[in-house]
């Protein structure tokens, strides 16, 4: 069974594949010897960033002199941001945080080019990867020095006054980077043309059609996945209606902290039980009711109670509000019209918290008993009848069969299904949560999840946008790092699991 | 094979086995019943009259059945017109764009001979682990783009999900074996010709199938009107459902628009009225298109 989630497909056999270490020549020792410079020349104790006239730029800030005070005449790239918020100018903010995010990525692609030379496996012929690696770090590192070099202007302006100026280390990183770009670009094509493997413009050339085809998918992409994250910054502003979204004053972490005291457990707590919950369950569940529907041996039967059961996965979460209703409503509700007919107290279902999570783990179930089943039943037709014909030759009862040979053939898709859950335990179940408990406060806090808190603030309260923003981000990272610590262990027991 | 192969030795078939298939063909058939129950009930509060709902609450079976609630919607259907017609664009226009670009899309990331497949996967693919949340993604939509209102932002923000790209990656690699194309392109043809000549003849099942799941997300969506709609002109259906279900304001505009009396409107009974209205054409195209469900999620969960 293929299971690799992305199917990245290996190379084809008679590929060259280095083996040797890297040969060093005159264009790599350019670029090895700039980029230890430029790492040299990033080092904390290196001011790239002065401040001068700082009188009257403070002024213009309207800053007591006790915050004066914790400010630095000259700023090294990483602390940047601390001037950002001891200032609390949020106009620069989001520029001094792409610098750093830079930074970070500038510095990492060093590492690695520096990790490549001396790495003795190799995927591609000759030098290539290295070079590729150097190119990187190139670029990165002349993007960083444009970047930072258009801080002073950008920054300059956005105060109205020079309170800025540049140190030349900046200048001679921005020129190491183009000379060894140069130099590798040419030992590069050199190379390229020897093993004759195409560069990028040689393969845009060739199948520019194919990548006219992914001109939708890349627009869509960047609109509705890439572009938002830089979105990211707005956690780390404490948003007002007069700065407006881009200037509003650099907080730091304090969205987070205040997270932190208030809610980030109860999410996280409700969040994960919750997913837990929906994946252990109703994984058991849809298995259990796979092996029922596949030992029915009367056509129809099968065919129709599978239809049923898939139902309720095709309609709207909007129909869970109106069943809802119907079923729990203190006056008119059915399981109350009920209760009453039979003698009994009404129940007050909308102000008990205590029922809900037992609701909504029903609901859950019962949407998505159908999905799951197909899959299980799926796997469990394609097993062989002759497993099973061999079994009752030798004597095996019915559950014999089952646990012998059903259950054996199953766990492969369980645990699969299992882990791709798992990978999404911090993503919500936003509909089912928002059709059941909509705006009913009595239930938050044990039906609160990161998904409806944040809609929440985002539909009601713009002045919490950082808030919850963070809780957002928050909530990407966590599950982020969920993801690729149970991929990395998954791919060290079993390559065939691993989600990628 | 399989059913007949039973049938052959059913006589050999100890009670046991007998037993449990039984057992099994009841629960199975028991626990459809219980899933579809609930429509039952919707139903049956649809045709229930109003009166009786509220002072004996819903029940599984119409008490005194009457038509009232759906007169009352279509006495003056202009709202519930609009957001049937509303959706049904969004569905369309959604659904035929939507496939039409992750179409492209995944013939490109299933050739082989495209150097960059690999990188352009992963791209797609991390969208689905990590994003920058839905503030930002809003944010997006309603400042930087400013399509507030707009119905862009209602269709635009579903036309493609990194597991439908897969899914259809999957399809074309099982559909076209790469011996076919690469014979194609010894013969001389290029991208364009092996796409809409090889590749969309035989894709039918591909489309159908992604297709059919796109146009159920965007029948059943109701979350991005919510966030960008800022008249009921460009509400989806099942938004509209949503707020009738839970504004009075809502209500109030129905008597008035089909001239009623507040008091004498069937409230009850109308939101389950509303719900039958909303659902019905899935529930109808449901058995027809459910084979494709099937293949599309047996697909998608194992090799996807």
């Amino acid at each position: 069974m293929k299971s690799n989630m992305l199917n990245l497909s290996p190379r084809k056999p008679g590929e060259k594949r280095g083996s040797e270490g890297c040969k060093m020549n005159p264009a790599l020792w350019i670029a090895l010897v700039s980029s230890i410079i430029t790492l040299i020349l990033s080092l904390p104790f290196i001011k790239w960033i002065e401040i001068i006239n700082s009188e009257a730029l403070y002024k213009s800030f309207k800053l007591l002199p006790s915050s004066i005070e914790k400010l630095a005449p000259k700023y090294n790239i990483y602390n940047i941001l601390s001037f950002v918020y001891e200032t609390r100018q949020g106009s620069i903010g989001l520029y001094a945080m792409l610098l750093l995010l830079l930074t970070a990525a500038t510095l990492y692609m060093h590492g690695l080019f520096i990790f490549r030379i001396f790495k003795k496996k190799k995927f591609t012929p000759g030098n290539i990867s290295v070079y590729f690696g150097a190119k990187c770090a190139a670029v990165f590192t002349f993007v960083l020095s444009l970047g930072t070099i258009g801080y002073i202007p950008f920054s300059n302006s956005r105060f109205k006054m020079a309170g800025f100026a540049l140190s030349p280390v900046v200048y001679i990183i921005l020129l190491l980077s183009i000379i060894s770009y140069i130099a590798i670009k040419i030992a590069d094509v050199k190379e390229r043309k020897y093993y004759r493997e195409p560069g990028f413009f040689t393969e845009f050339r060739r199948n520019w059609i194919l990548f006219l085809m992914l001109l939708p998918t890349f627009i869509f992409f960047m609109i509705n996945a890439y572009l938002p994250m830089i979105g990211v910054y707005f956690g780390f502003t404490a948003f007002n209606f007069r700065d407006g979204l881009w200037a509003s004053p650099f907080v730091g972490f304090k969205n987070f902290e205040h997270l932190f005291k208030a809610d980030l457990f109860k999410l996280t707590r409700n969040t994960i039980l919750y997913n837990l919950v929906f994946i252990g369950v109703g994984n058991v569940l849809q298995v259990i009711f796979a092996i029922f529907v596949s030992h029915i041996t009367v056509r129809w039967l099968k065919r129709v109670s599978q239809t049923l059961m898939f139902m309720p996965y095709f309609v709207s979460f909007v129909i869970l509000k109106v069943l809802v209703y119907n079923l729990f409503q203190y006056e008119t509700g059915s399981i109350n019209s009920l209760l009453v007919s039979l003698g009994m107290e009404r129940i007050d279902f909308y102000n008990t918290p205590a029922y809900w999570p037992f609701l909504i783990t029903l609901f859950y179930l019962w949407k998505n008993l159908g999905y799951g089943m197909v899959v299980y039943l799926a796997t469990i037709t394609g097993i062989s009848d002759e497993y099973y014909e061999a079994a009752k030759i030798d004597g095996a009862n019915i559950f014999q069969q089952i646990r012998y040979i059903t259950l054996p053939h199953v766990k492969p898709t369980f645990i699969i299904l299992l882990l791709y859950a798992l990978g999404s335990i911090m993503k919500g179940q936003f509909e089912l949560f928002y059709q059941l408990v909509g705006t009913n406060g009595l239930l938050y806090n044990i039906t609160d999840i990161f998904d409806t808190y944040v809609y929440r603030i985002s539909t009601t309260q713009p002045l919490n946008i950082g808030i919850g923003t963070a809780a957002g981000l928050y909530q990407a990272i966590f599950g982020f790092v969920t993801i690729m610590v149970t991929n990395y262990f998954v791919k060290k027991r079993n390559e065939d699991f691993a989600l990628f | 094979m399989k059913t007949r192969g039973y049938v052959s030795n059913r006589i050999k078939e100890p009670v046991s086995t007998v037993a449990f298939k039984t057992v099994s063909a009841i629960i199975a058939f028991l626990a459809g019943v219980i899933c579809v129950l609930p429509f039952v009930m919707i139903t049956s509060g649809a045709f229930s009259d109003n009166r009786t709902i509220l002072t004996e609450g819903y029940g599984l079976l119409p008490k005194n059945f009457t038509l009232d609630a759906f007169k009352t919607i279509f006495r003056s259907p202009k709202d519930i017109i609009q957001a049937y017609l509303m959706t049904i664009y969004y569905t369309v226009v959604g659904t035929s764009l939507g496939l039409f670009s992750i179409t492209l899309c995944a013939y490109v990331i299933s050739r082989n001979d495209f150097r960059y497949r690999n990188k352009v996967s992963f791209l797609i693919y991390f969208t689905s682990i990590f994003g920058g949340g839905i503030i930002p993604w809003y944010l997006m939509y309603a400042n930087v783009l400013g399509l507030k209102g707009s119905t862009i932002a209602i269709w635009f923000p579903a036309l493609m999900t990194p597991f439908h790209i897969i899914l259809m990656r999957t399809f074309i690699k099982g559909s076209v074996p790469d011996a076919i194309t690469e014979s194609a392109k010894i013969d001389g043809a290029g991208h364009l010709t092996i796409f809409f000549r090889i590749v969309l003849p035989v894709l039918g099942p591909g489309l159908a199938t992604v297709g059919l799941f796109l146009a159920l997300g965007y029948w059943n969506d109701w979350y991005r009107s919510s966030m960008f709609s800022i008249n009921s002109n460009t509400w989806e259906l099942q938004f509209y459902l949503y707020n009738l279900l839970n504004a009075t304001q809502a209500m109030k505009q129905m008597a008035q628009q089909s001239g009623m009396q507040l008091a004498d409107l069937p409230t009850e009974s109308v939101k389950m009225a509303m719900a039958v209205v909303a659902t019905g054409p899935v529930l109808l195209f449901y058995p027809f298109v459910q084979r494709y469900f099937v293949t599309g999620i047996t697909i998608g969960a194992v090799k996807g």
